[in-house]
């Protein structure tokens, strides 16, 4: 990508006016985006994303500054005006850059650009059908297919230069369902820091059914209740709810500005004794993973939360250096259009000793979530929301029935203290997560969990 | 940037033409903004930032191809036409995409200011300086902004085509946000909001700005939740304005074409109250979203969205107006180089009414004002209409306000709601910064759905 001796040029160029440290992140990203509806291409777009953001600290104060053109002369311009913002005494630095090979922990057998984009209509399509066949009431399709292959080079005043590659591939299916003038939608979206193998070992069909199956039951359901109820999540995607409750709220951007409500409880009981939690970033081909974080600090398994007692934070850079603390390898940005923060990589919930079954049988009343839609936090109130993608009505140890339209919100502490279930049957869901450093793909997980108390934003008297 | 633009243009055509390409156009857009972050009285971090990039579509035997791409030299243009060749023949959508050869008349917005353009770093520095203490000496209970941020920002965009299409634009606009944290006997409220301007900082009157979000974080201070039940709910201006963004698809000729929007099979219908008008005008004076062309080069101008209930208008780009046997409406929006050409309104508000929100909370008996929505992109559902919402609000009785409300969520349907308004405020307000930006005056619907405990 860029030159060793360039790259120490624009180091030491950012470091002019006294500022203690200084790094690059060039990017080198191709995207291949696919959308079809009602089975038919609608539009192809690829491109080609391509830049530099370089970073001085000094002290508690970050300048960083992005550009995409990559000329020296610019470059060393750019450096220059991002050190103009640092009032430092001028230092003599000596860099020593050490070159660092990376060997990638997640393989990539199939690189996405040496498949044709017919074959991956074709897959695209097998989706389509397989939502379409499933049932009459799939009045529309909507499949989109995506793949990225982004080449990092990150470099550092501490002597780091090192590069990554990372692929991903995924594929998003939504099914329309309708009777008379009512609509709903089911989505299925699988993905993976993997090359296209993911997709021809995906069961497409089934993802497919998946989607459709959501919503048929949902436009024949009747809406949910309201009020506070015991609430059941499925799992999977349901970890959206541990990635929103507390997640958020562990991340050094504002534990270390003492803006979370788990800032300053290491220690402190903060979930029900039943709840382990882990942000593990070296997942092998998972969603979230890298081998390095943004900032070049190799991933780890990060204990968050261990028989309920918090143990752990998400800690990149900047965040270390306000907390007296090391970073947790959970630096991650979107691009170079952003400045790294600390971030989630593939956050879950261990799995406990109740089987899903037993859950259920065991619950006189309450919503069973089966799948989760996305949802947000505010983590200075810990106030939560997330929606409900396909519901249903716990009645006497047995599924009842299916109800639409329910978002459960809470505050995050709460809903982790009153976790009273957690079943055997730990899985995986993708998602986008955004947050100050930008969109990032994030694994999400848990086992069947069962709250004791939660508010359902449902409709009343309909 | 390796090449300057006239050459780029005509070197991009040229080698189209030996990739076989008949028409060709380039969306060229170049940014550059710094942006200021405040954290307990100092510079928290200074980011600058400077992109160009450029998005190329081309007819390939008769269908549409894309691609974009940041890189400016001569293998990445040829790695552009590759893919987009590539793109053209896997596309099989009936509907074929066109270029456009430019409108007859296209109207000035004035967007461009040069004392923004001109504006230094230490100026920016020291408004946002200016806003935090403003923020924070709102009230005692303000214990930190937890986002003070002013960014400048000035773009460019550039739209040709071998058809003779040569759009050409420039703006400035400074942003600033806020989010205000207040603190008093263990409870913890925020209160978040953005402002624009395209003209200059002191437009921004970020002390004034500054001081409302501070306030709006200590009202809410104290917020219990309600019981669950149906309430008279009042919607403030910038909370509808974010709900009607939020379903600002729906509005789509392309999406409603496909199934995709509640609104499907809909136009000529009332599909809310006689009371409301919506209206898309790309030139309306202070309104955030104003442009002279669209993404595709389209004059653009004012579109009767809803009159008085009835739908008589979808927004529409080249390719859905085709479709629909009617004219673009100039709503063709890319989301910059990188993005895929869509439709999404320009500024699309509601008609105010002349009552203000004093007014609407003096004729509430028993309701909920709402002043913060969250979860929007996940809670509210498109094809359905149907939301259900976290909330942030006020309990009103008798008449006037009681208490803060929090931990509630508000459920429904936008076309219900629009159904149900029982009272238009006279204080319309855009929420949102650049095309896409909404507006609405505050609502009082007749009766919602509210979830407490």
């Amino acid at each position: 990508m860029l030159s060793q001796a360039l790259i120490e040029d624009v180091l030491a160029a950012a470091l002019e006016t006294g500022g203690d440290f200084a790094d690059v992140f060039v990017e080198d990203k191709t995207i291949t985006t696919i959308h079809m509806i009602g089975g038919s291409v609608e539009s192809a777009l690829s491109g080609r994303d391509y830049g530099i953001g370089i970073r001085v600290i000094s002290g508690l104060f970050a300048v960083y500054a992005y550009t995409n053109d990559l000329r020296r002369e610019n470059l060393l311009k750019v450096a220059r005006s991002a050190a103009q913002a640092i009032r430092g005494t001028k230092r003599d630095i000596t860099l020593d850059l050490r070159v660092t090979t990376l060997q990638s922990a997640h393989p990539v057998l199939i690189v996405p650009s040496s498949v044709s984009k017919a074959q991956k209509v074709e897959a695209m399509r097998r989706a389509h059908v397989a939502a379409t066949a499933y049932d009459p009431v799939i009045s529309q399709t909507s499949v989109s297919y995506k793949d990225e292959d982004q080449k990092v080079l990150i470099a550092n005043s501490e002597g780091l230069f090192t590069e990554d590659r990372r692929t991903r591939t995924r594929l998003f299916i939504e099914a329309v369902a309708t009777i008379g003038n009512d609509k709903s939608v089911g989505t299925a979206t699988p993905g993976a820091q993997s090359g296209y193998e993911f997709i021809e070992n995906l069961n497409i069909e089934e993802q497919a059914r998946i989607a459709a199956h959501t919503a048929k039951t949902m436009v024949n359901a009747e809406f949910a209740p309201s009020g506070k109820i015991p609430v059941i999540i499925d799992n999977e995607f349901g970890g959206v709810i541990f990635h929103e409750a507390c997640g958020h709220g562990l991340e050094s951007t504002s534990v270390a500005k003492k803006i979370s409500v788990f800032s300053d409880k290491l220690g402190e009981q903060v979930a029900s004794p039943l709840v382990t939690a882990i942000d593990d970033g070296t997942i092998q081909n998972a969603w979230g993973s890298s081998t390095i974080d943004d900032e070049g600090t190799p991933t780890q398994r990060n204990l968050l939360i261990e028989n309920g007692i918090l143990k752990g934070y998400l800690i990149d850079k900047l965040g270390a250096k306000r907390m007296g603390m090391k970073s947790t390898g959970s630096a991650r940005r979107e691009s170079y259009k952003f400045a790294p923060a600390s971030r989630m990589n593939n956050t879950y919930i261990a799995a406990g000793n109740s089987t899903p079954e037993e859950i259920i049988a065991n619950t006189e009343y309450a919503l069973y979530a089966k799948y989760l839609g996305g949802g947000s936090v505010n983590t200075a109130t810990g106030d939560f929301n997330f929606v409900v993608r396909e519901g249903y009505i716990v009645k006497n140890g047995k599924i009842e029935k299916p109800v639409r339209g329910a978002t459960l919100i809470g505050k995050g502490m709460d809903v982790l203290q009153k976790i009273d279930m957690v079943g055997k049957n730990l899985g995986f869901g993708q998602g986008m997560c955004g947050s100050i450093s930008g969109s990032i793909p994030a694994d999400v997980g848990q086992p069947m969990i069962r709250v004791a108390e939660l508010t359902v934003g449902g409709r009343k008297g309909e | 940037m390796t090449m300057e633009l006239s050459q780029l243009k005509q070197y991009v055509f040229e080698k189209g033409r030996e990739y076989g390409f008949s028409e060709m156009e380039i969306y060229y857009q170049a940014d550059r903004a710094s942006t200021v972050r405040i954290f307990k009285g100092d510079i928290d971090s200074f980011n600058t930032i400077e992109r160009a990039g450029l998005s190329f579509r081309g007819e390939y035997q008769g269908k549409m191809g894309s691609a974009f791409t940041e890189k400016l030299d001569e293998e990445s243009i040829d790695q552009l036409l590759l893919a987009a060749r590539e793109n053209a023949e896997v596309t099989q959508s009936d509907e074929i995409a066109e270029l456009y050869e430019g409108s007859a008349h296209y109207q000035e917005v004035a967007k461009f200011s040069e004392e923004l353009f001109n504006t230094d770093a230490s100026t920016l520095i020291q408004t946002a300086l200016e806003m935090e203490k403003a923020g924070l000496a709102a009230d005692p209970r303000i214990e930190l902004l937890n986002t003070c941020v002013l960014v400048n920002s000035n773009n460019e965009i550039m739209i040709v085509n071998t058809k003779g299409l040569d759009c050409r634009s420039a703006s400035t606009t400074a942003v600033c946000q806020v989010s205000a944290l207040a603190k008093a006997d263990g409870a913890v409220a925020t209160a978040y909001d953005s402002d624009f301007s395209s003209s200059s900082l002191a437009d921004l009157n970020v002390k004034i700005f500054g001081d409302r979000v501070g306030r709006d974080s200590a009202e809410k201070l104290g917020g219990q939740t309600v019981d669950s039940d149906d309430y008279e709910v009042i919607f403030r201006n910038n909370a509808i304005a974010t709900l009607l963004q939020t379903y600002s698809p729906i509005f789509s000729g392309s999406n409603a074409e496909k199934g995709l929007s509640v609104l499907q099979g809909r136009l000529g219908e009332a599909v809310a109250g006689s009371n409301i008008t919506m209206v898309d005008d790309a030139h309306l004076p202070g309104a955030p979203g104003n442009t002279p062309f669209d993404s595709e080069g389209v004059a653009t101008g004012r579109t009767n969205v809803i009159d008085n209930g009835k739908l008589v208008s979808f927004l529409h780009n080249l390719k859905s107006a085709k479709k629909a046997g009617v004219a673009s409406t100039g709503n063709a929006f890319k989301a910059g180089y990188r993005g895929d050409l869509t439709t999404l309104p320009n500024n699309l508000y509601i008609e105010p009414g002349n009552q203000s929100l004093d007014d609407l909370i003096a004729g509430t008996k028993r309701g909920i004002m709402i002043i913060e929505l969250q979860g929007l992109h996940s809670g509210t559902d498109l094809i359905s209409g149907e939301f259900s919402l976290s909330a942030l609000g006020h309990y009103i009785e008798d008449g006037k306000i009681v208490r803060p409300v929090n931990l509630i969520t508000v459920s429904g349907n936008i076309l219900q709601l629009l159904q149900n308004v029982e009272a238009l405020g006279n204080d319309l307000r855009f929420q949102g910064v650049g095309r896409g930006a909404c507006g609405a005056p505050s609502l009082k619907i007749k009766s919602l759905s509210i979830s407490g405990k």
